[in-house]
């Protein structure tokens, strides 16, 4: 990749230094020559004071044996770059999801190409964060202003927001969108302070049309830019500009947020994504296959995703696996085939959730002890919870119905087989056993 | 009079090519793929101490080093520098972080691998990193950043059993122009930690003293060598 005296000169380090400080040290640099000088751009300090501290006389020597007799280039090293930034100086606005430009400064990142509607697989778990996220994209702005929907990891907020991002875009091609991670909101602000750029700061982020910004537990104590996102978040919703903001649990919950900025999130619509439920991770696992060009039987599908329920991104993770190794064997997708791709990542998961990690995490949340819930007590504040960490080890666990009785304290199997029926006919009929449910699967699988 | 080697064996450099791949030829094949540019994403690499990780994530710097920019950091050696350690790392094509175990659970550094993480995903840049255990085993602090890996591609590398272990190293031997008798590896694996960083430094020594001595791996010579090998 280099050319030039820079070029020889890093051949020969290669040959004298120990690989893992060339790679880690040496490779990292890019250099500009010319001028009779060399500047070698480093990321950051530490780069630049181990090759100052360990390298600038080699350097210099060797490029004095390359050049013989002539005036040897003045060598500089520093902190630099020779191509943009990622999400730095660059593209001017473009029509679709580019980063925007407003008074010079670039706000977020672009709309991920894969992520809209179209590729959004809707469950039960989802449905009403999408139909939501629909209106929000037919009438930004007016129809739930801030949008803000929460959820475990890996469920969908990003894919969801973004896909408003384009319906935005698609219907108002001079739109301006920004995708923000809310880290990346308290990183820009934070240049801005040191660079005396605030206003372009300011004025970037209000000029928007729309701001989706991602994960903003991330804000939690960092006042300062709370503090800037509060007047940021003021400014739109006052000029009818859209908000969406997503975060991995309700607004109120966040812990080191301000109340007052937990209050606003609520004015508008608050949506919760829950886990897929079994039908949607093999509509999942099989859209995504298809966007592959792969052939997924169905009854793959099913296998992974009764195996893997934690999250869309482990199942994306899983299908990755599968395909990756039918392409390199050359072997058909069986069920049999996903057995043995998967092995590794298979006996990890059952190491992870076992009967009494279930019975204790069960107990924690209902405010039970372990002994009771083992025991022959039939309360119903007991029988409950003991009922709901029975239906989890049956469909969290390998385990065997007369296994899953023998754990509870020796009950037949026909006790355990009635109480995952209890469950699963509660969760149809009650609102908040469906949601202990869900919040039981998501700690046990996140 | 003994002849001193002075330094003339060849040096085993972390290359693709020298990586034996036994039943690891996959993950062999995939990193060979995202290092030369035509699979991108991230790859995670995990596996015991002695499969082989930093050598392949090494060879993977070395390859996409020759087309694009790239650089290998790995984490354990440099927790103690600070996080501003990564900093600018995201400007690469294609990023190494070996050593990952030693950063989960800290938030500062996961936040700074997550911004890293990012800033790859956002620019196309590759991103392959190493650590013992998958990324759904480990304690994160920041759960969307190891969820973000588990979608990744996961390659589990295996360790290599006994036949294995002769294999590779009589393949390694042979590289230096050696010949490694089965009877010599079955005492090496017998009397010695039966690790491959283990086996691959006493072939290092037996190298220099077959050099020296001009003899040829035998039993009884390597039992002399290695009579005070530590």
């Amino acid at each position: 990749m280099q050319a030039g005296l820079w070029g020889h000169c890093l051949r020969a380090l290669e040959e004298e230094l120990p690989e893992q400080q060339f790679n880690t040290w040496v490779r990292p640099l890019q250099a500009v020559e010319g001028g009779g000088a060399l500047r070698l751009l480093a990321p950051n300090r530490f780069v630049v004071d181990w090759v100052n501290g360990h390298l600038l006389d080699r350097i210099g020597e060797l490029l004095r044996r390359d050049i013989d007799g002539v005036e040897p280039p003045i060598i500089t090293v520093e902190v630099g770059s020779r191509q943009p930034a990622a999400a730095g100086a660059g593209s001017p606005p473009a029509a679709t999801g580019r980063p925007r430009r407003a008074e010079g400064l670039v706000v977020g990142a672009r709309l991920n190409p894969d992520f809209t509607f179209d590729t959004f697989v809707e469950g039960k778990s989802n449905q009403l964060a999408k139909a939501a996220a629909l209106q929000v994209g037919e009438n930004p702005g007016r129809a739930y202003n801030p949008l803000f929907i929460y959820g475990g990891v890996g469920l969908g907020k990003t894919h969801l927001m973004h896909a408003i991002g384009h319906m935005i875009q698609a219907r108002n091609p001079d739109a301006r969108i920004a995708y923000v991670h809310s880290e990346r909101f308290v990183s820009d602000m934070v240049k801005a302070l040191q660079h005396n750029t605030m206003n372009e700061f300011k004025t970037a982020y209000r000029s928007l049309d729309a701001l989706l910004i991602d994960d903003i537990q991330f804000f939690a104590r960092k006042d300062r830019s709370q503090e800037e996102f509060f007047h940021t978040f003021n400014a739109l919703l006052e000029g009818q500009q859209q908000v969406i903001l997503t975060c991995d649990r309700y607004p109120k919950e966040v812990g080191g947020l301000e109340e007052r900025l937990t209050s606003r999130f609520g004015w508008g619509l608050t949506v919760a994504i829950e886990p897929p439920e079994l039908e949607t991770c093999v509509a999942i696992l099989m859209s995504k296959a298809q966007a592959t060009g792969v052939e997924f039987p169905e009854e793959v599908a099913f296998f992974v995703a009764r195996r893997i329920r934690s999250n869309v991104r482990e199942l994306e993770g899983a299908l990755r696996r599968i395909i990756a190794n039918a392409r390199f064997t050359g072997r058909a997708i069986s069920v049999e085939f996903a057995k043995e791709a998967l092995k590794d990542l298979l006996s990890l998961q059952a190491k992870l959730v076992t009967v009494e990690n279930i019975q204790k995490t069960v107990a924690d949340y209902y405010k039970v002890r372990m002994a009771d819930l083992l025991s022959k007590r039939r309360s119903r504040s007991i029988a409950r919870p003991r009922q709901v960490a029975m239906a989890l080890a049956k469909e969290l666990t390998s385990h065997s119905l007369p296994e899953i009785g023998d754990a509870f304290g020796g009950r037949d199997h026909t006790t355990v087989l009635h109480a995952c029926k209890r469950i699963k006919d509660l969760r149809d009929t009650e609102q908040r056993m469906q949601e202990d449910y869900s919040n039981l699967l998501r700690t046990l699988t996140g | 009079m003994q002849q001193l080697p002075l330094g003339v064996r060849l040096r085993d450099r972390a290359l693709f090519a020298s990586y034996f791949p036994g039943p690891n030829s996959e993950a062999l094949a995939h990193l060979e793929a995202v290092a030369g540019g035509t699979r991108a994403g991230t790859t995670w690499l995990c596996g015991a101490a002695g499969t082989g990780k930093t050598h392949l994530l090494q060879a993977a710097c070395a390859r996409a080093g020759e087309s694009a920019h790239a650089g290998y950091f790995p984490l354990g050696d440099n927790v103690r520098l600070g996080v501003a350690a990564l900093e600018g790392w995201e400007r690469l094509d294609c990023v190494c972080l070996d050593d990952l175990d030693a950063i989960v659970g800290r938030q500062d550094w996961e936040l700074q691998v997550f911004a890293l993480y990012r800033e790859a995903e956002e620019r196309g840049a590759r991103l392959v990193v190493a650590a013992t255990a998958p990324p759904a085993l480990l304690e994160w602090s920041v759960r969307d950043l190891g969820s973000r890996f588990a979608a990744g591609t996961i390659l589990q590398l295996c360790e290599l059993g006994e036949a294995g272990q002769e294999e590779a190293l009589r393949w390694r031997a042979r590289a230096r122009g050696l010949e490694l008798p089965h009877e010599t590896v079955r005492y090496l694996q017998r009397r010695f930690p039966r690790d491959m960083h283990t086996l691959y430094r006493l072939l290092d020594t037996l190298d220099d003293a077959a050099l020296a001595a001009q003899r040829r791996l035998t039993v009884p010579f390597i039992r002399s060598v290695l009579a005070d090998w530590r």
